[in-house]
């Protein structure tokens, strides 16, 4: 079941005053659709500028959309707003609450927001499932970085939302803190079934945790699959070798095979094979006086993926 | 509306307020310090023989704080939010602009009331001015129509925060000030010079403050100018409520508002 659905979202800013041509338009997103489904970890990806944080701004009713339709849980978002924020909340390395009040008056002051009819239980029940229960008398602004993200969580939770939409919610966080807020983001999946929306420019935590990637460039739907089915779409995957015979012997082999190769340092060359063909280059090396030391295989990542397009280069995708 | 979501920003407005030695400062110590100021020149004009005119200038500066107070509340509760990144978790709740309006409206009020009281007691104790010289009554309708001014005010000024962000944020306290001369707080409107005197009479406080000043000299109510300040408040009211329609609608459209804060 589908908890949201947007269909042709776009939105054009206007250049005007910004470009030596008079007025124009900038398409920050360009007739997107998508769907979240109940219980799903949905990550939206894409470089700087591809359209996540608008896209995310319009979800949320903070920026008007210049044409398309959003639906949550089959209620038209533009028509009944109040009702679909009821259910949904948000989360951001990037917002933070008030920073001169206590954790525990902000969690109060938007208990009261979302109307939760039993504000301090609320509170007290998630402040334990967060263990930070240390934390409800201190100052926000007083918080560390990891310590605000579980808070920044406990808000969000406030509601039972059945949706969260999470900008880059491990930003700014040390890989302890941010694998720490992964697990918890998996375990908030699982325990309260919530439908997530994920941008986050870490590919191996986007890996790591969503069902799902959508890829954005220039505002448009790039790719769409799960994180494994979008890796698999590269052909090509890296082959290290390492080498203990002379260069030279090793440069005639690479160009008589015509291998796109790099040499890297401490003896080693880097081989861009297509992946059908891996079996085969290592048959063929070990054919020759190249003595093979050592064999390192780097399968492509979602990060390869990201760079592919930010890079432009969508047509090393193969067709789903 | 929701009374739960209006006490949510009142209860907001309380915390911050609480942990702001400088709100504190703005909204008791300043205003306080300005009826201060203007008593001992009351009591410098009354000296030199015009009794009238110095009580003049003592009311019209008490009752300006009712206009100061209630506008700075309402626009710089959205200010604090905007400093501290939150305004988009505010608006991202079920929260209607209409209870956001009530709930700065009210602590505005609130606030006015206090200082009021304080105000009162200080230039009683002080200066020997009583401000219920004017009467309960006539205090409670001139009151009610600086407020609702003072409302309008602030929503129009929440309208450009709103859509110009904090390089305009000087507008939260300084804006007002620029028309104070032309609403005749402490001078009869009959002393400004053409084409100005024309134009105080566009805003409703011109005809309230020339109201009280009738009051204190006549003991009598002046029921023409406050029905006409009633009516021009009607009006500034709706049309603070379109220009703050415009203005936030404008900003969600150019994505202003969702970048107020970063």
């Amino acid at each position: 079941m589908d908890v949201l659905q947007a269909k042709n979202l776009s939105k054009k800013f206007s250049t005007k005053g910004r470009s030596p041509f008079g007025r124009g338009y900038f398409t920050a997103v360009d007739k997107i659709s998508f769907n979240l489904k109940e219980g799903e970890i949905l990550g939206l990806l894409g470089p700087n500028g591809a359209g996540k944080t608008t896209t995310i701004q319009i979800l949320l009713g903070i920026t008007t959309p210049t044409s398309g339709t959003i639906e949550y849980f089959d209620m038209n978002f533009f028509k009944l707003p109040k009702d679909c924020l009821k259910k949904i909340n948000f989360t951001s390395a990037f917002n933070t609450l008030q920073g001169r009040n206590t954790v525990k008056e902000n969690l109060l002051v938007f208990s009261y927001l979302y109307e939760v009819s039993n504000p301090y239980k609320k509170i007290k029940e998630l402040v334990e499932y967060f263990d930070a229960k240390d934390l409800l008398n201190k100052i926000y602004w007083e918080l560390s970085s990891g310590q605000r993200t579980r808070v920044n969580f406990i808000k969000a939770l406030l509601n039972d939302p059945k949706i969260i939409l999470m900008d880059e919610p491990t930003a700014s966080l040390d890989p302890d803190i941010a694998d720490k807020t992964l697990y918890l983001i998996e375990k908030l999946k699982t325990d309260k079934k919530l439908s997530i929306l994920y941008t986050s420019h870490n590919m191996t935590e986007v890996t790591r945790i969503c069902d799902r990637v959508i890829f954005l460039d220039r505002g448009k739907i790039v790719a769409q699959d799960t994180p494994v089915g979008l890796t698999k779409r590269i052909e090509t995957a890296k082959v290290v070798l390492t080498y203990s015979t002379e260069k030279a012997l090793i440069e005639a082999y690479v160009k008589e095979k015509k291998l796109i190769h790099i040499f890297k340092k401490n003896n080693r060359i880097e081989l861009e094979v297509n992946e059908k063909d891996i079996p085969k280059v290592i048959y063929g090396v070990s054919k020759t006086n190249i003595w093979v030391t050592d064999i390192e295989l780097q399968k492509p990542t979602l990060d390869d993926v990201f760079l592919q397009i930010a890079r432009g280069n969508r047509h090393v995708f193969k067709k789903n | 509306m929701s009374l739960k979501r209006i006490r949510a920003i009142l209860a907001h407005e309380l915390y911050i307020t609480k942990h702001s030695y400088e709100l504190i400062n703005d909204l008791f110590l300043y205003p306080l310090w300005s009826i201060i100021i203007f008593g001992f020149m009351t009591i410098y004009i009354v000296g030199s023989g015009d009794q009238i005119i110095g009580k003049n200038v003592l009311l019209g500066i008490i009752l300006w704080q009712i206009v100061n107070l209630v506008q700075y509340s309402i626009s710089i509760g959205c200010l604090w939010d905007i400093w501290a990144r939150n305004l988009t978790n505010i608006f991202i709740t079920p929260i209607s602009i209409g209870e956001y309006f009530t709930a700065y409206s009210l602590s505005g009020v609130v606030k006015a009331i206090i200082i009021m009281i304080l105000a009162s007691l200080l230039a009683y104790f002080v200066f020997k001015f009583n401000i219920l010289s004017l009467g309960l009554a006539n205090l409670l309708l001139i009151f009610v129509n600086l407020a609702f001014f003072a409302i309008s005010f602030g929503i129009i000024v929440l309208g450009l925060l709103f859509r110009f962000g904090t390089k305009i944020q000087a507008f939260t306290w300084g804006l007002l000030t620029v028309f104070q001369p032309l609403m005749a707080v402490i001078y009869p409107v009959r002393v400004l010079p053409e084409p100005f005197r024309s134009l105080a009479y566009f805003f409703p406080p011109t005809y309230i403050f020339e109201a009280a000043r009738y009051n204190l000299e006549n003991k009598a109510t002046a029921w023409s100018n406050l029905f006409i300040a009633f009516i021009l408040n009607l009006i500034f009211f709706l049309l603070a409520i379109y220009f703050f329609k415009l203005m936030f609608n404008k900003s969600k459209d150019l994505g202003k508002f969702a970048r107020l804060e970063g």
